[in-house]
């Protein structure tokens, strides 16, 4: 599995466009470098199989919080 | 009965309760004890970013009132304590470490906080720790660099750093941390201490600032295992404030802690047993033939996905902490230090599609960890494949790219039972040729904390205490 290109120039711009400031050229590639790490692992992770698996996210959890937030109605 | 300051900072949580209930020690004596010790050692370790000593005062003062009156509300009531400075306390600084939240008083306090107050708990001060709780050497550019007692020219670890600090340096007699990929159980082994990270949602997380909600711990930093099975005993337990705590009920921690381990069955788990530094190997080693000397069974077990926990503990870090940093990292990303801005950089860059399939695999990773304790109570791991690193060996390797990756060689032992949310408890095993202290983690299922705490006592009996660091 050949690790996905993510280049510093990718870095530098997705900062600037959804960020607004800017990062030295060395951070950029230090980042790039990390990022194209983790991609490729996220890859390994199919070897895993996943398919079957559900996230844990849950309906439970979902509707517990929703129970948290609602507001009280006054009697 | 007069007690000198060293004596009253050498007792610990489960002596002083017993002494503070029978009037032999007055809780104001106490609290002075601390803050003068605090006074007099944290230029050095930098444990604390806030001394809230009036505060103090004035509850040890309360506290004193109440027991000379009988109203004795458990085995904190008069225990000076300090709190990692992610937990919101009401009308007192809150800085999660950062420069961001500098000036941030929050209006209500953390549950555990709360909890631990309502015991009767004396809130000391607020503890350093790395910024926002992302990363593991407590090196604070903000609020200064936290160091290891043993070692001062070395890292505490983190983030909890200030926390396990403050126990070694008895500028605390208990602390709180808080654990997203090894955070109690890091500075806990590094530092000589015992960290608890309790079962995920065992621990009310409310008015904790999160890192990553779905991986985030609250739990207690100690110098015992029983001081830590008493601090689970006051802060553990469902709250409505969060709605990710558990129902299950907790139980009493500390009844069982001296039952020994005769007959109990401990698998060592194959995937963190190897790339250990001789010391840690030779001190983990000695702690299976000290458990098998204790009537213990000792086989090595395997948890064949565990290698990648380290992977979907990142994943899932870098999304949901940038998630709660983004208003920040729009507007004041220079407030940030180098390393906590390139973490949340980073995060920026991770594709929605893997933070889903990282939470997809957390399942089969606990899985596998489940059918690793089928047949044993508990499972072991080293606490760290390294003692301490010196305070900058981390930058140094990102600036240069030369030298040991100190935080993958300290974090694959710890961010798997983040990812799976298991109990685990890091204690001492000995100290290295160099004086550093080493550690071991004792894992368990998800609620089962008497029992890792029962292993963890039996154990520490036999061990006996470290020996102490040298005078600050």
């Amino acid at each position: 599995m050949t690790m996905p290109l993510v280049t510093a120039e990718t870095v530098k711009r997705v900062i600037h466009e959804l960020y607004d400031y800017e990062i030295a050229d060395q951070d950029a590639a230090m980042t790039a470098n990390t990022a194209g790490a983790i991609i490729t692992g996220s890859r390994h992770l199919l070897s895993l199989e996943l398919e079957a698996i559900e996230p844990p996210f849950g309906y439970a959890a979902l509707t517990a919080e929703a129970a948290r937030l609602a507001p009280k109605k006054k009697r | 009965m007069a007690h000198s300051h060293d004596e009253l900072l050498s007792f610990d949580v489960g002596a002083l309760a017993g002494k503070l209930r029978e009037h032999e020690i007055s809780p104001v004596e106490l609290t002075e004890a601390y803050l003068d010790r605090i006074a007099r050692t944290d230029e050095k370790i930098r444990a604390y970013i806030t001394v809230t000593a009036d505060l103090a005062r004035k509850a040890a003062r309360k506290a004193e009132t109440e027991i000379a009156t009988g109203k004795w509300r458990g085995p904190f009531h008069g225990v000076p304590i300090a709190l990692k400075d992610l937990c919101y306390t009401r009308g007192i600084r809150t800085t999660g470490g950062s420069k961001i939240l500098a000036d941030f008083k929050p209006g209500h306090d953390a549950t555990v906080w709360a909890r631990l107050a309502r015991a009767g708990a004396i809130l000391l001060g607020k503890l350093n720790q790395h910024e926002f709780a992302y990363g593991i050497t407590s090196s604070n550019p903000h609020w200064g660099i936290c160091r290891n007692p043993y070692a001062l020219e070395r890292i505490p670890g983190g983030s909890s750093g200030g926390s396990a600090a403050a126990i070694v340096a008895r500028s605390a007699a208990a602390t709180i941390g808080t654990d997203t990929g090894g955070s109690i159980r890091i500075p806990a082994a590094l530092c000589g201490c015992v960290g608890l990270k309790p079962t995920w949602s065992r621990v009310s997380r409310h008015g904790v600032i999160p890192l990553a909600p779905t991986l985030d711990h609250v739990g207690p930093i100690t110098r015992t295992v029983r001081d830590a099975a008493l601090m689970l005993n006051v802060i553990a337990g469902f709250d409505r404030n969060d709605s990710t705590s558990s129902r299950e009920r907790a139980t009493n921690y500390a009844a069982n802690l001296d039952g020994g381990i005769g007959g109990m069955r401990i698998g060592v788990i194959a995937e963190l047993n190897n790339d250990l530094s001789d010391d840690v190997r030779r001190a983990f080693d000695g702690a299976v033939a000290a458990l098998r000397g204790l009537g213990a069974s000792v086989e090595e077990v395997s948890i064949p996905s565990l290698p990648m926990a380290g992977i979907v503990n990142a994943i899932i870090t870098w999304a949901e902490a940038l998630e709660y940093h983004e208003q920040w990292m729009r507007s004041r990303p220079q407030d940030y230090g180098a390393d906590v801005r390139r973490l949340l950089e980073t995060g920026m860059m991770t594709p929605a599609a893997d933070y889903v399939r990282a939470q997809r695999a957390r399942p089969r990773i606990l899985a596998d960890a489940l059918a690793a304790l089928e047949g044993h109570d508990v499972l072991i791991a080293p606490g760290s494949g390294v003692p301490a690193p010196k305070i900058g060996a981390a930058d140094n390797l990102a600036a240069t790219g030369q030298g040991v990756d100190y935080v993958s060689a300290i974090l694959r032992f710890t961010s798997p039972f983040d990812v799976t949310g298991q109990p685990a408890l890091a204690l001492p095993t000995g100290l290295s040729g160099d004086g550093l202290p080493l550690a071991m983690q004792i894992i368990g299922r998800p609620f089962d904390e008497a029992r890792v705490l029962q292993a963890g006592a039996a154990y520490e009996r036999a061990r006996g205490p470290l020996p102490a660091p040298a005078p600050l």
